[in-house]
């Protein structure tokens, strides 16, 4: 589904991410962990193209994704996105924010996006929740939303950036209740998480990137059972 | 208190006065109605430029463009500008309103273009990333996401540009366009009585100024009700 070639991302002289190759398929749940300035985030936000890489390519359903002819504006409508902080449109209900992007892009009528959108808002228990402002919401509703936000546009693939690391502590458990059910659903999804509890219940392949290159990947048993090079061995002694 | 009003009286009534006092608030607000369009329409145009041009190579040449226009018009003081449009640009022009309305509108987008780009900045980035996330384009995302946004940090300067606006269409005069100061002045030169033209001047101004900022006011506790 979204094959990444070669894939180099450079700040200036800092090289960020270093000719990555990564194979995602349909129903993946690819869950990347790795240290602080491994170049997670930046590796998620390559395959949207939110951040243009350096070189290399990013194949999505066929269609090169660097090259500067394809339209990104319709590959992404295939392509959700969960963010960190959350992002949702503050001046939007949150009906607005759901039905905003499938009207304006999608060309849906009205109803038909808002009868979605209630659906989604129930199954992640928020049906009565549809008129407030973002404002009026707890960070784990408000993460919610953003994921029924791009779960509206019916993509193809979900790409998740760190969705629980602003919440409380307490509010981390139903954001990944619903990634759970999402992924038992079939959605093919890239997570970004320092949620080891997850990853290794979850993802049925992890990836774990360091220094901008992936340092080991595999199942979930693999990784967390027999890690194989150091610097996994370092960082999993760290945070489990 | 009644020789005052007996005094206003001569000034203004009895030599029929008023009416070119009307006269002259009208141009006055017909040169701020007009210049405000033109400012906050073109200035938002130079400002959605910039935003778009800035870090796009290809466009370089339209960021410097705008970058010049702003640091021209804004380092010019609007008397100075006002003569070289009247004795310059258009010299020998019979229609001085327009003229006028025209020079005031170009100055004031300077300013706007400024405070719609600081608007436009102060919207988190994360609000555009968001929009083209789910496959909106850059202009899109820009009218939906971005300008609501926007107008709501723009809104409390862009009523400082008005009232500046009002206050400085009071030069007009000096190349001969009637406005509330000019006719101020005339009826001075008229009727010898220096302090009432001068007071009815003044305050005229306070009123509209008043005026601008109860609307102002208004429209900027409506598009806050999101707010808690």
């Amino acid at each position: 589904m979204i094959n990444v070639k070669q894939l180099t991302k450079r700040f200036g002289d800092l090289v960020v991410l270093d000719r990555i190759d990564v194979e995602i398929d349909k129903g993946d749940v690819i869950c990347v962990i790795g240290p602080s300035g491994a170049g997670k985030s930046t590796f998620l936000r390559c395959l949207n193209m939110l951040e243009t890489p350096s070189s290399g390519q990013i194949i999505f359903e066929g269609n090169d994704l660097t090259d500067p002819k394809v339209n990104l504006n319709l590959h992404r409508q295939r392509m959700g996105m969960v963010f960190q902080q959350f992002n949702l449109f503050p001046h939007m209900t949150v009906m607005d924010n759901l039905t905003c992007a499938p009207i304006m892009l999608k060309k849906e009528p009205k109803e038909k996006a808002e009868a979605r959108a209630r659906e989604l808002l129930r199954r992640v228990g928020l049906e009565d929740r549809a008129d407030a402002w973002p404002s009026q919401l707890s960070g784990g509703q408000k993460q919610r939303v953003a994921i029924v936000r791009a779960l509206c546009m019916e993509p193809d693939v979900m790409l998740f950036d760190e969705p629980t690391s602003a919440l409380d502590p307490e509010m981390v458990g139903e954001v990944l209740e619903v990634m759970k059910n999402l992924a038992k659903a079939g959605m093919t999804m890239v997570v970004v998480t320092h949620e080891m509890g997850f990853a290794r219940e979850v993802a049925n392949r992890i990836l774990f990137l360091s220094d901008g290159a992936i340092m080991e990947e595999g199942t979930p048993q693999a990784i967390f059972q027999n890690p194989q090079c150091d610097r996994l061995k370092g960082f999993l002694a760290k945070v489990l | 208190m009644s020789a005052w009003l007996t005094t206003l009286h001569q000034t203004f009534i009895e030599t029929g006065y008023w009416r070119q006092m009307l006269l002259g608030l009208q141009n006055t607000i017909m040169i701020t109605l007009g210049a405000l369009c033109i400012g906050v329409a073109f200035g938002a145009i130079l400002a959605i430029c910039k935003y778009f041009s800035e870090g796009n190579r290809a466009l370089r040449p339209l960021e410097i463009l705008c970058d010049t226009y702003t640091t021209v018009i804004r380092g010019i003081p609007m008397m100075v500008l006002l003569l070289v449009f009247f004795f310059v640009v258009f010299s020998g022009t019979r229609n001085k309103l327009g003229v006028c309305i025209l020079a005031f509108g170009l100055n004031s987008a300077a300013y706007v273009a400024e405070i719609v780009r600081s608007g436009i900045n102060a919207v988190d980035r994360g609000q555009m990333e968001a929009g083209r996330s789910l496959g909106m384009s850059k202009l899109q995302a820009m009218r939906k996401v971005i300008m609501p946004q926007a107008i709501r940090n723009i809104l409390p300067a862009i009523g400082n540009e008005m009232i500046a606006l009002v206050k400085e269409t009071s030069v007009a005069g000096y190349v001969g366009v009637m406005d509330l100061t000019k006719m101020g002045e005339r009826a001075k030169s008229i009727t010898f009585d220096a302090v009432n033209p001068l007071l009815v001047v003044a305050v005229t101004y306070l009123i509209i100024v008043l005026g601008l900022t109860r609307l102002l006011g208004t429209v900027e506790r409506r598009l806050n009700r999101d707010k808690r």
